[in-house]
């Protein structure tokens, strides 16, 4: 009895597993893009976050003992179907011989062919549309984290840093030469109205 | 899917996601991050999302991660200790556990991982993409199918932010002046990796026909097996990447100019775009293919499946060329000549 609950408890674990990883990958990479002080720091924190997110979809979207979403189209089918065509030829052999008792017998067989059918088509496949959402995500990610690079280097290129606190001190400073330079503008444009 | 390789897999990925922010080496940040994609894109091969796979491996284990270096080798490698003390990691570390609560809160609610029957796997429109688009399209990866057809739209949008992102790349960092001259460079005769090793230049130029050829059949083979337009044009673009890397920049860009990248680019959001509007002329909506049956042999469905390829491969063209380009200006600060 404690064993079991144990197990249940274990497999309603593991069956969060997946959702509670997302979830700390998410706060890692929320939390560096909040608080790391260099930008590529939080470039590679967003790309974090963004895992998390497509980890919470394809978990979504995943089933136990289920084929991959490629539909088995090849020999199963023809298989089915060259054994359906076997059973009929047989039921029809049959029939040559005992003709009653032939139509049930090939009634069967196509009954079997078609459930035959059925069943294939009722393989369990992991359900595909997260992962095209997914997987198109994945390479807007990289354009736009290349985007976001190149404006790392611009900000580099401007400021000679790329740690936040050095880049926003650079910035107060120019505004500050730049307030200056306009008060000393208007002083000079002040002089011959005077 | 096995629950043991998960659970390792996952403890894994907190970890190198935890080193990968700790480390103060930005090029050892970047590699670990190389690592961290690798590990998500076992886990996705793991849980069946194979598509997903293909496109983590190539892109976040190869693309982003050259990406990642050659801004580092641009910048600084080495990020210093904070200087001061800062309220926002401790703000940060309180928003952080609040919105960890909540969302560990609501996972509770949330069905067992694997459930064939939660509501996200037993939506009618879910379960209609595994059970009718084979009998729709003929094309038995269902992730290609509801890519390139199903959710059209969605797909051509997607490749229309690859190219932005390209254009706006060129606005922040592209150089005119230097682009300028690198053209009248272009006309001398520059010897195939002239500065580069032996064994890394012979490698590559065994390499490099072998991959673009691979990356061809994973454009053209996506609707039997796990590729498409996306995953057949990141690894198209590594293959110009990896001749940049090897021969050179210039060698990479006098096969494959920036000018001609931009125009291949637009090339492939027009094929996607068009065949949409040749839908429309033809007396249907905006890429439903299943009207071009007239034009196309095979059916209705075989015409939408073919459709499908075309359009994939104007997804390759767009994504191919644009990577190259991201490439092409973060590794040399937009001015494209010099390089890693």
């Amino acid at each position: 009895m404690e064993l079991l609950t144990l197990t249940a408890q274990f497999e309603w674990i593991l069956g969060k597993s997946n959702y509670w990883a997302s979830t700390v990958l998410l706060l890692i990479g929320l939390h560096a893009m909040i608080s790391k002080n260099n930008l590529i720091k939080k470039l590679i924190g967003m790309s974090i976050f963004q895992t998390g997110i497509i980890l919470f979809y394809v978990s979504a979207g995943a089933k136990h003992g289920a084929q991959i979403p490629i539909v088995h189209y090849g020999h199963d089918s023809h298989e089915s179907h060259d054994k359906a065509a076997h059973a009929a030829e047989h039921a029809a052999d049959a029939g040559q011989q005992v003709a009653e008792a032939a139509a049930p017998a090939a009634n069967h067989a196509a009954n079997h062919a078609a459930d035959a059918t059925h069943t294939l088509g009722e393989t369990l496949y992991v359900n595909p549309l997260p992962h095209v959402l997914m997987l198109t995500a994945i390479v807007v990610g990289v354009a736009t984290l290349g985007l976001a690079l190149a404006m790392v280097q611009k900000v580099y290129a401007a400021y000679g840093s790329i740690e936040e606190d050095e880049v926003l001190d650079a910035i107060a400073d120019s505004t500050a030469d730049s307030t200056v330079d306009s008060t000393v503008d208007r002083t000079v444009k002040g002089t011959p109205e005077a | 899917m096995i629950w043991q390789l998960d659970l390792i897999l996952l403890i894994f990925l907190v970890i190198t996601a935890l080193i990968s922010l700790r480390v103060r080496d930005l090029l050892g940040a970047s590699m670990v991050f190389g690592i961290y994609s690798f590990l998500i894109c076992l886990l996705w091969a793991g849980m069946g999302a194979v598509d997903v796979a293909f496109t983590e491996a190539a892109v976040g284990a190869g693309v982003s991660t050259v990406i990642l270096v050659a801004t580092v080798y641009h910048t600084r490698r080495v990020t210093g200790g904070h200087k001061r003390a800062s309220g926002m990691k401790v703000l940060s570390l309180l928003l952080m556990l609040v919105l960890g609560g909540v969302l560990l809160h609501a996972s509770g609610d949330f069905p067992a991982l694997g459930d064939p029957t939660s509501p996200a796997n037993d939506h009618p429109v879910a379960q209609y993409y595994i059970e009718g688009s084979y009998q729709d399209t003929k094309v038995p990866n269902l992730v290609t199918s509801v890519l390139a057809d199903y959710r059209g739209y969605d797909t051509l949008f997607e490749t229309v932010v690859v190219f932005v992102a390209g254009i706006g790349i060129l606005a922040v960092i592209g150089v005119p002046t230097a682009r300028m001259r690198r053209e009248e460079v272009c006309g001398d005769t520059a010897q195939f990796g002239e500065d580069s090793d032996l064994i890394i230049l012979q490698t590559c130029r065994l390499v490099v026909p072998v991959l673009q050829l691979f990356a061809l059949y994973v454009i053209a083979h996506g609707h039997h097996s796990p590729g498409g337009g996306f995953q057949g044009g990141v690894l198209f673009g590594a293959s110009y990447i990896l001749l940049a890397l090897s021969g050179g920049l210039r060698e990479a860009l006098r096969r494959l100019s920036e000018s001609m990248s931009f125009r291949l680019a637009a090339c492939g959001i027009v094929i996607y775009a068009g065949f949409g509007l040749l839908c429309m002329a033809l007396g249907s909506s905006f890429l439903d293919y299943a009207i071009l049956d007239s034009i196309l042999p095979g059916g209705v469905a075989m015409a939408r499946s073919h459709s499908m390829l075309i359009v994939e491969a104007g997804v390759g063209f767009t994504v191919t060329t644009i990577l190259f380009v991201i490439y092409a200006n973060l590794a040399t600060r937009g001015k494209l000549e010099g390089g890693l």
